[in-house]
């Protein structure tokens, strides 16, 4: 058993769309011990990072799931005839900083951060469900609560939204930039 | 506050003078600066910051103000639609100026230092940019990886695989549904006595019957708005006592709603 779990796990992960969790996985295979399958995962991860093959597995949004390797982003894109990914524009990337980084926060309040009114780009962000209303501040006016959603840790390949830098390496980051 | 991204030129300005303001405009030192390369006017005083190598905590306010009107002065006209924020900051940073001018008694202690709030703000207004940069490499990074789902064939009818919708998802088809009928020529009749209890047994009943229901066809199959909003607001209430759920097979796709197979029927009746 636990010399073909890599390989149980690999089929597992090989038919989800989406990216597949190791609860999940230990859903499917309750006699293995939760360690057990986070080590082969490990090892599975290790094992496409090492070989020649175009594709990987990568953790993003809590789970695992196949992708291609950057360098074949070129032959992939003629095939699914996509001339180049849409990008978010500077100002929507500002406004989800100021939402990923505030959460949950109000429009007034991102306006404040930003000094620019933002509901533009929120809208924009609402409608990629990059980020979504949570509910009402109880504040005058009770306005809307934006949150950033498992989309956005899925575009930005993020596992989790603690794997964004922190405010300290944020600084240090500034530091580097402006020495 | 001016929409960042309004294009239409204010109502009396000439669309032919529209371009001059977006041109670069050329500063005395030799190098061109265009004000819509800023994001706002927290972009423009980091970015006068940097370039007088002045030290964010204690920032010399009579030179960046200084700094800063030069470079509204060095625009002809001023897009009040756009560019209202830039001007708001130099009356902000006017009003410090004017503070720190004025004679005190005793000298200015650190913890009020009119100065403060604006560095408070510059700072994390840093922090944020600090991480679009972050952010922006990582969009670069994704954009050169594909996952199999890119092409996958739309999903079969009967795939569990669904999304849920978020009430942002539900008011929007309700928007675009009042937007089909603005057109319609309705009649405002006699008022009817509606009941939300009625109404909600009503939908439970259609759905026990048809299984499923087009949510933009049922909203819009009202002939008030009242009756349409409250067709509504028993949507939301059903779906918030869980007895129905609200599904959206793909994006831009119409809403569905079905009856929850576990739901507690009775509790309608109530």
């Amino acid at each position: 058993m636990t010399e073909q779990l890599p390989r149980i796990l690999e089929a597992l992960i090989f038919i989800s769309v989406e990216p597949l969790t190791a609860a999940k996985m230990a859903e499917v295979l309750p006699e293995v011990p939760p360690e057990e399958i986070e080590q082969a995962l490990r090892d599975l991860v290790a094992h496409y990072e090492a070989s020649d093959r175009a594709i990987r597995i990568i953790q993003t949004a809590g789970g695992y799931v196949f992708s291609t390797k950057p360098e074949f982003d070129p032959p992939v894109r003629k095939l699914l005839q996509i001339e180049r990914k849409k990008k978010l524009s500077g100002q929507a990337l500002e406004t989800l900083s100021a939402v990923a980084y505030h959460q949950p926060v109000t429009q007034a309040e991102i306006a404040a951060i930003r000094g620019v009114d933002s509901s533009y780009s929120l809208h924009t962000l609402l409608e990629n469900k990059i980020i979504k209303i949570v509910g009402r501040k109880e504040a005058p006016g009770r306005p809307l609560l934006y949150r950033t959603t498992e989309k956005f840790l899925t575009y930005f390949g993020l596992n989790a939204i603690e794997d964004l830098p922190s405010a300290e390496e944020l600084k240090k980051l500034m530091q580097e930039e402006s020495a | 506050m001016a929409n960042e991204n309004d294009p239409i030129p204010s109502p009396g300005e000439p669309a032919a003078a529209a371009p001059a303001i977006e041109a670069p405009v050329r500063a005395e030192e030799g190098y061109q600066i265009r004000l819509d390369v800023f994001e706002g006017p927290l972009d423009l005083l980091l970015f006068l910051i940097k370039k007088k190598k002045i030290d964010i905590q204690d920032i010399p306010i009579a030179v960046i103000t200084r700094e800063y009107l030069e470079y509204l002065n060095h625009k002809e006209r001023i897009n009040l639609d756009r560019e209202a924020e830039f001007l708001l900051m130099a009356a902000l940073l006017i009003y410090i100026k004017s503070q720190i001018l004025l004679p005190r008694e005793q000298p200015i202690e650190p913890d009020i230092d009119p100065r403060k709030e604006l560095v408070d703000r510059l700072v994390d207004y840093q922090q944020i940019k600090a991480a679009v940069g972050v952010l922006r490499e990582r969009e670069e990074e994704q954009s050169q990886i594909w996952r199999r789902a890119a092409l996958t064939a739309p999903l079969p009818e009967e795939d569990l695989d669904l999304i849920e919708v978020s009430l942002y998802d539900l008011a929007e088809s309700f928007f675009t549904m009042m937007q089909r009928r603005q057109d319609d020529n309705l009649k405002v009749i006699q008022g009817k006595e509606l009941s939300m209890g009625d109404k909600m047994n009503e939908i439970v009943a259609i759905l026990k019957e048809c299984d499923f229901l087009d949510f933009l066809e049922y909203l819009g199959s009202h002939d008030s708005l009242e009756e349409a909003l409250l067709a509504f607001f028993c949507l939301l209430e059903l779906i918030k006592a869980r007895l129905v759920v609200a599904i959206q097979e793909q994006l831009f796709h119409t809403i569905k709603v079905w009856l929850r197979k576990e739901a507690p029927l009775a509790k309608v009746n109530e």
